[in-house]
Formats: C-alpha cells, structure tokens, sequence
C-alpha cells in the first residue's frame, strides 16, 4: 500500500454544553464511558478495526484530559512509523490565528495535514457516539456507487425524526435534500454524523465555504447543502447496529444502562471488534462478603462491600458495607461511603459520597442544585473531585457543581480536590 | 529509584513442578492473581525500581512467555537503550544439545553488554510489590559481596526451600537445603544484588567447572569464599513451591491486608492489555469474597474464588473456594468446590467437582468435562 487511501478525522472540540458540569474541565469525547471506557474510544477503535491507520483528532475545547489519553495513540494500535493518531489543536500561523470557526473550519484549517498524507478519501467522524461501525464497508459503497460524499444514516422512529438532521432520498439511496430537524419530516433516515468524502471534492468545498461570510462553517448546514446544490452525488448508507448519541445526561444514562439492558445490542464481548481503551493498571476487582452485584458492569480496581444493582461502574470505584447504589453511573476513582443511598446518579471522577448521604430519584422535592435544564427523569450529577458531606440529602434532578453559590445551610460540598 | 541496578529473572525452576498446570507453560508464566502472570511481580518491581534493563532467562517452554511479554511495552520495558530481553537457550551452529553450557554463555555476553554497577538476579517463585532501593542501599552499606533476601517464612511453603544462618552482624554463615528440621525460619527469597562484574567471574569460573545451568542458590552456597548478607524483607511474601502453595497464595488475595499489600500500595504490578469488556453480573448473581477480572459474564454464584479474564459462570452452578483461569466457561447446573482450572477448560452442565482444600483438583489446559 504505497498510496494513503483514507485519512479519518475526529471531531473533538465540542464543549457538550448539555453535559453540564461533566464536561467543565474535559471535552465531551473524554468523558468516562461503559465502565471501562471513553467516548472517543468507540471511534478509535472502529478507525482501527476498519483498517484506517491515521487519524486526526481535532480539539480544542478543555483539550488537556483528551490530549493525554489519546497520546501517542498506543491503545488503539495508532503508534505506527508512518501513520497513528494526531492531535490537532487549532494553531498560529502568519496570518494570524483561529479557533475552530465550525466542523467544517476545524478540518478546513487542518488542509495541509490531509494534503501531506495526500488520500483518495477522507472520513470525518464525531467524537461523541457509541456505535460500532466498519468504515470500510461505507467506503466500499461509496466507491461503488461512484459517490462524491457518502453519509451515514440511521432509521429512527418517525415520531423522533423531528429531533435529527434528515436526509431525503430517492432511488438507491440518492440524497436530495438535507433538513435539519424538520417538523414535517419526509423521510425518517437520520443523519449519524459520519461522512465519506473524496478528498478532492471536499477540498474544493471547503475553501468555497470559507469563502462564503456568511457560512457558519458546518458539514450539516452548508457543507452538505452547497454540494447538493451543485449537482454532486451524495449518498446514504443505512446504518442498522446500534448508534446512540450521548450528548444529554439522560442518553449519556441511558446509553450506559444499555450495557446491562441490551448486552447484546453493543456486544462489547465480541472480539472480532474490541473497543480499545488505555488501561487503568489496576488489579482485578474485589467483592467482599456481604456485598451484593447484581445487574451490573464492573472493571478493574473496583472493591465492593454494599449493594451494587443495575449500575455500571468504572475502575476503582469503592463502595463500602451498607451503601446502596442502584441504577447509576460511577466514574473512575468515585467512593460512596458506609450506609449511603443513591439511585440514578452520574458521579464524575474522584468524588467521594460521605456516609448516609441519601442522593437521586428517590429523593423528593427541590432544592439549592435542583437543575432541570441539564437533568431529567429524575438524574443526578456530580462534579468530579467533590467531597460531598455526611447525611447530605440530594433530591431529584440535581447538579451539583461546586462554582454554584448556594445558602452556606443548605452547602453539602465539605471540600474539593482535584480529580 | 536508582538507575545503577539491571535486572536478571530465571523464568523456570527445574525443582519447582505445579504438576498438569506446568505442561504448557514455564514457572513465571503461570496465570495468579485473575489478570497477571507471576513474572508481572518481579518485572514491575525492577521497573518501579528505576530499573531499565532485564535479561529473562528461559531453557524451555518459554512460548506463552513471549506470547506474554511482547516487545514488554506493558512494562515500559520496550526502550531504545536497554529495555527487556528474552534469553533463550543460546544454540550456535555447533552446539545443538542446549543442556551444554550455552545457557550460561548466553547470560555472560547478554552481563558483559550492561553498563551498570550492580545486578539484581530473581528467581521465579516469588511473589510481592517492593522496590529493590534498600537491598541496594544495605548492600552497598554491609560491605557484603553478596546479598540475599530473606523472610520468616521457614519451611511452611514446603519444598524447595533454603534456610539461612545468619550471624549477629547480617552475614550468611550456613545454608540448608529442605531440611528436616529447620534451624531457623530465615528463608531465602532467592533475590541476589551484587557486582556485574563479580557476577560474571562466578558464572565464568562455574562454567570452567562443567556447571551448565544458572543456579541463584549456588552462588549464595559460596559463603565460605564471599561475604554474602542476609537482608530481611518484612512486607507480604506469597511463594510458589507446588500445586498447594498455588493454590493457598491463590486463596490468600481474598484477604484484606494481603491484597492491600500486594496492589494498593502505590507501586502498580504491570500486565499485559487485553481490552476485554467490563464484566457483567446478571439478575440471579450471588458474589461474596471473590476477585474477578474484566470480561466476565456471571449468572450464578460465586463465593471465595478467583476468576481470571473472560470467564463464563452459567447459572444455577456454584463456585467456591476456585481458581478459574481465562477462557473458562462453566455451563449450567454445575458446583465446583476447591478446584483450579487452567484456560480454556469447558464444564458441561450438571458437573459436580469437590476437591479437599488441602488437595484441589486440576482441570488441565482447554480440557472438556
């Protein structure tokens, strides 16, 4: 393979604003997933189970914790002599400099990084969808159907097709028309945000767009519009294997609860498509006597004396004797102590649970952190590095964020540290 | 952490046999723990030491060794300058019997390319999470030609086991080879630290004396001749000596202060990556007082075991007091007690194994029952 067929570029500047304070300090693609996981482990992985060997990863929101575990790319087999994983922040340059203006800036800004690898084409993933998907059978379509850019596309319910980008198709899955989140939408295939684009087509559309003042510089709304409108062929690829997006605390819950509920569904098991992650370094986990798992995913570093139902866990997550845990998602390093009662809570990295602290849907009424613009159906979420105090009662759809000022009576942070 | 130390693994033990389990594999590639091997101790304890350089010395069935340690990238072993190096029996095209004294001559040239000051020489039987500073630093300060580590183990590991006497000022005055009655309960941890070079005169004057094989207790046998210290390690110690003394170290992980000892202590025991999936426990799982790794499915109950990677536990089956290796996958109905079984073994459904805690049973490799 003397040639570089495909380059894959990742979307990973996303704030994930929806997130709320689980992406204060981390871009959305780094959140800790699955137990063992991190968003943009998915997309790594299905790169490198597909056969693409270079991938760009474009950051620029609070990019340091995704810097750091992308690295030299070493997990996902993407530390190769010539190829691997890049990081491409946004940059100086003599005629001055630019945050990533749109998704399609980002990878406008980043031209001459895919010119020096000079492939035939290009693939432009998002950072933040759990899915696993060989992009070489899209390729393979799309060479075939002798495409210009290939979208991926998923059916969703036709109730729900208001929600998405829609894309409207005639024979063979011909694209003619792209809407955003139509009310009265034609057709129910959604857009995944994963594109295949011959290099030389898409070039030629980026500069036109950047050209354009009046673009907002993004795949869905001008890119795939202004390629349409010039007569180019676009194609959809149906997509059936599960895709969720994780962009709200609720999907970001569900998805993972979806590991215990549908096991099946994203067959993490399957090891003719494993999804590579950097590894914890840390024993296996421990499950003392007295303690009760049941329904759940738990990883290395766990040690478990209370009860853990239908929860997923990350590494060395500690629950101690007489704390119940059901039904949440803990992240790396999260401690719930002696006599604790959560239900339906995202607790971030590090944060420790003091004892008797009663937190989550069980928990009637309002309060100080009561937030139901990011949390819904009954969730809470915790900051990473908290210290939440002893006896502490957390009712229903909290955040709990230590920048919040709330009345010194009702503070039920005892201290913060860095996680 | 120091940087003046390389290391030095004999990866088998000719007088160490854990019988079937042995077959495939040699001593320092046994599986322990649910995810490690046991040279993942020793490797990360020379890595956490500063140290750079390791020289594994194999003489057979070093295959699943290799397939383990790679390039040693999971031990940041995979460097420019030093790094891991497997020492197979060293074969030229003269010599095609590799019980000659190639094995020593294969150590020698891999001694005389290091660079540093001292060598830290382990043997395979041993497992704990140290750093080797203080042997060092006690070393250079006895004045000793030889260290050796010791704890109080005695001979409760049973055999081999090499007990040390030891004078008031720290030196190695006798050493007894499984004796019958133990005169004292100093026993080696068969870990040396000395000079490269004197290394490489005894290994070159042994070979002079027809000794083919790189044995870590003849050198500490010369007593008589250098001045060998004794220097006692006083953290957890778990030794290999037979399928009995797997088994109980196996066991004794279940305890707080020896896993606490062995895993948390700061120091990481590195392993190689699999990526296997989180484990999941389903709705009818009963786990009490078990270590699990990744990639396991459970559906039935679990009590006092450890369970490698990728683990299927079927349900209405029940396994106590096991070790079940990687790949394992238990069918229904089944209840197995006191039992190691090794990878890929496959139980169908309605087995009953009961094994005496004093003698468990041992399913070898990819065996079907």
């Amino acid at each position: 393979m003397a040639r570089t067929e495909v380059v894959a570029m990742i979307l990973a500047g996303g704030q994930g604003s929806r997130l709320g304070v689980l992406t204060k300090t981390v871009a959305k693609p780094a959140v800790p997933f699955g137990s063992r996981y991190r968003i943009i482990d998915f997309p790594l992985s299905n790169c490198v189970n597909s056969g693409i060997e270079i991938v760009g990863v474009l950051t620029q929101y609070q990019p340091l914790a995704l810097n750091t575990y992308v690295g030299n790319g070493h997990p996902w087999d993407l530390d190769r002599n010539n190829a691997g994983a890049y990081i491409l922040p946004p940059y100086q340059s003599n005629a001055g400099s630019d945050w990533y203006k749109g998704t399609a800036n980002a990878i406008y800004q980043n031209m001459s990084f895919i010119d020096d690898n000079d492939p035939e084409y290009v693939v432009i993933l998002s950072g933040d969808h759990i899915y696993k998907m060989d992009y070489a059978a899209m390729l393979k379509s799309h060479i075939e159907k002798g495409a210009d850019a290939t979208i991926a596309v998923y059916e969703v319910p036709w109730e729900e097709a208001p929600r998405f980008g829609i894309l409207n198709t005639k024979e063979e899955d011909v694209i003619e028309e792209f809407e955003e989140k139509p009310a009265n939408p034609k057709s129910n295939l959604a857009s995944m945000g994963v594109y295949i684009f011959t290099w030389s087509v898409l070039r030629q559309a980026l500069i036109e767009d950047e050209a354009d003042p009046n673009s907002n510089n993004d795949f869905g709304k001008n890119i795939v519009p202004n390629l349409l409108a010039q007569g180019k062929k676009l194609c959809a690829y149906r997509f059936s294997g599960y895709w969720k997006d994780v962009g709200t605390i609720s999907s970001l819950w569900e998805t993972n609860m979806d590991i215990l509920d549908k096991p099946e569904e994203i067959n993490l098991v399957d090891r003719s498509w494993k999804i590579f992650s950097r590894n914890p370094v840390k024993p296996s986990h421990f499950i003392g006597s007295g303690a009760k798992v049941k329904n759940s995913a738990l990883t290395d570093g766990c040690r478990i004396f209370g009860d853990v139902e239908h929860s997923v866990l990350s590494e060395s997550v500690i629950v101690e004797k007489g704390a119940i845990v059901k039904d949440c998602v803990l992240m790396p390093g999260v401690v719930v102590k002696e006599g604790a009662h959560i239900e339906r809570c995202l607790i971030d990295v590090g944060t420790i649970i003091g004892k008797d602290v009663q937190a989550g849907n069980f928990v009637e009424g309002e309060g100080p952190y009561t937030n139901h613009k990011i949390c819904s159906e009954g969730i809470c979420v915790f900051e990473r590095g908290l210290k939440i105090r002893d006896g502490a009662v957390i009712p229903a759809n909290s955040m709990v964020d230590q920048d919040l000022e709330v009345p010194a009576d009702c503070d039920i942070i005892e201290s913060t540290f860095r996680a | 952490m120091f940087n003046n130390a390389m290391g030095l693994i004999l990866a088998d033990n000719k007088k160490i046999s854990l019988g079937e389990l042995s077959n495939p594999r040699a001593l320092s590639a046994m599986p322990f723990g649910g995810r490690y091997r046991i040279i993942d101790f020793m490797l990360s304890n020379m890595v956490n030491s500063g140290v750079k350089n390791v020289g594994l010395l194999t003489y057979n069935k070093y295959k699943s060794l290799m397939d383990h340690l790679g390039t040693g990238g999971a031990w940041s072993l995979d460097r420019k300058n030093d790094g891991l190096h497997i020492l197979p029996p060293y074969v030229n095209s003269e010599a095609t019997n590799i019980n000659s004294d190639e094995e020593l001559t294969g150590v020698i040239d891999f001694l005389r390319q290091s660079r540093t000051p001292y060598v830290i020489v382990a043997g395979a039987n041993v497992i704990f999470n140290t750093t080797f500073d203080s042997f060092i630093k006690s070393h250079e300060e006895s004045g000793a030609d030889i260290s050796v580590m010791y704890n109080r183990d005695g001979t409760k590991y049973g055999n081999p086991s090499y007990i040390l006497d030891i004078d008031d000022d720290g030196f190695v005055r006798d050493m007894l080879y499984n004796p019958a009655k133990a005169t004292s309960q100093r026993c080696s941890l068969g870990i040396l630290c000395l000079r490269r070079d004197l290394l490489i005169d005894i290994l070159a004057r042994q070979m002079a004396h027809g000794q083919s094989h790189f044995g870590i207790h003849s050198i500490v046998k010369m007593f008589d001749e250098f001045k060998v210290h004794g220097f006692e390690y006083s953290g957890v110690v778990l030794r290999i000596n037979n399928v009995q003394s797997y088994f109980n170290s196996s066991m004794s992980l279940l305890t707080d202060s020896v896993r606490n000892d062995l895993f948390w202590s700061g120091k990481p025991i590195y392993t190689k990556v699999k990526d296997e999936a989180p484990t999941l426990y389903f709705d009818n799982a009963e786990m009490s007082d078990s270590i699990v790794s990744d990639g396991c499915r459970v559906y039935g109950k679990v009590e006092g075991s450890v369970i490698f990677r990728s683990v299927t536990i079927a349900k209405n089956t029940t396994v106590k007091n096991c070790v079940i290796m990687q790949d394992v996958h238990i069918s229904e109905n089944c209840h197995l007690e006191n039992v190691i079984l090794d990878k890929n073994a496959f139980v169908r459904p309605g087995v009953r194994l009961v094994g005496h805690p004093d003698y468990p049973i041992v399913i070898g490799k990819g065996a079907g029952i």
